[in-house]
């Protein structure tokens, strides 16, 4: 079932890349479809924190996750770094796990 | 090309992250491997590991890849009057390799006014092969580590994806987007419903950028 998942993945991901440059479509597309376009991507991707963050183990937290992530935010956001955020968030769940 | 070393560093960082949060999520190193390969998108990449180690279903995974690189379909439709000039066969080699990195690059370039699609090729290309040997890395060190959650490196994925969406937002309505998506997918997962969470919370939320003009 992996393998499907990743041949899918993988033509799914090739055909939005593709389809652009191989076919011409007629018409741009409407500002709004623009815009909700260009806001999936943090979406989806701010769509994957929620539950990892909430229930990290398909149970309610018992707080070392959203901690973490209130420190990952600050770290990113001071450093303009991924791996600072990475590095932070490692060791402050790691600590918080031990309280 | 020499602008391009702090993108190729942090290719090789986010690779070698990727090999190893891969691999401590319990997937193959064939697996993992042919991931890179074959999809060679970061976030998707890392999302796909998430999503196996729900044991999401395989529709899901697929349908959620899909919408986080549909992005790609405004790059490449950018893209057009410059690959315009290659034969189809040409065309559909350099998609392959478009990402957000090769992307800003080549844009950049041809916003200077360069004309070269050499440069594309050159940068996109070295990009794939650097993020391939970053995970070759990142999947022998991930099996060298022990238990992942005695370290916390279970959380490097979720780490890695709130780092992503910090440096994404651009505007306020952003903030309020990401926010949405997340609590959105927390609650649902919470109530049980942790397959769909992620595409419902993610297709729901973007909806407030076609309301709110920025």
């Amino acid at each position: 079932m992996i393998w499907i998942a990743i041949l899918g993945s993988a033509v799914a991901t090739y055909l939005t890349r593709s389809l652009p440059l191989a076919v011409t479509l007629g018409r741009r597309l409407p500002p709004a479809a623009t815009r909700y376009l260009e806001a999936l991507p943090v979406a989806i991707i701010a769509a994957l924190v929620g539950p990892a963050v909430v229930a990290p183990v398909g149970a309610l937290t018992h707080g070392a996750e959203p901690v973490a992530a209130a420190f990952v935010i600050a770290a990113v956001a001071w450093r303009r770094s991924l791996l600072a955020g990475v590095i932070v968030g490692v060791v402050a769940v790691a600590l918080l796990r031990l309280v | 090309m020499g602008e391009g070393w702090p993108v190729m560093g942090t290719v090789l960082l986010v690779g070698t992250t990727f090999g190893v949060v891969a691999r401590q999520s319990g997937l193959e190193p064939l697996e993992i491997v042919a991931m890179s390969l074959l999809v060679f998108a970061g976030a998707s990449q890392f999302a796909m590991v998430q999503l196996f180690s729900q044991a999401a279903p395989t529709p899901v995974v697929i349908v959620s890849v899909l919408f986080i690189n549909l992005r790609h379909l405004l790059m490449a439709t950018s893209l057009r009057p410059q690959l315009q000039r290659l034969p189809l066969g040409w065309r559909l080699f350099a998609a392959f390799f478009l990402t957000d990195e090769s992307f800003a690059m080549a844009t950049g370039h041809f916003r200077r006014g360069g004309r070269s699609l050499a440069y594309y090729f050159t940068f996109a290309i070295a990009l794939f092969v650097l993020w391939n040997v970053a995970t070759v890395v990142g999947v022998v060190v991930g099996g060298a580590i022990g238990d992942p959650r005695r370290f916390g490196v279970d959380f490097a994925i979720t780490a890695t994806f709130i780092g992503i969406v910090v440096l994404a937002i651009r505007h306020r309505v952003d903030i309020v987007i990401a926010l949405v998506a997340a609590l959105v997918a927390g609650v649902l997962a919470l109530a049980g419903a942790s397959t769909i969470a992620v595409i419902t919370a993610g297709a729901v939320a973007p909806l407030i950028a076609v309301v709110v003009r920025r």
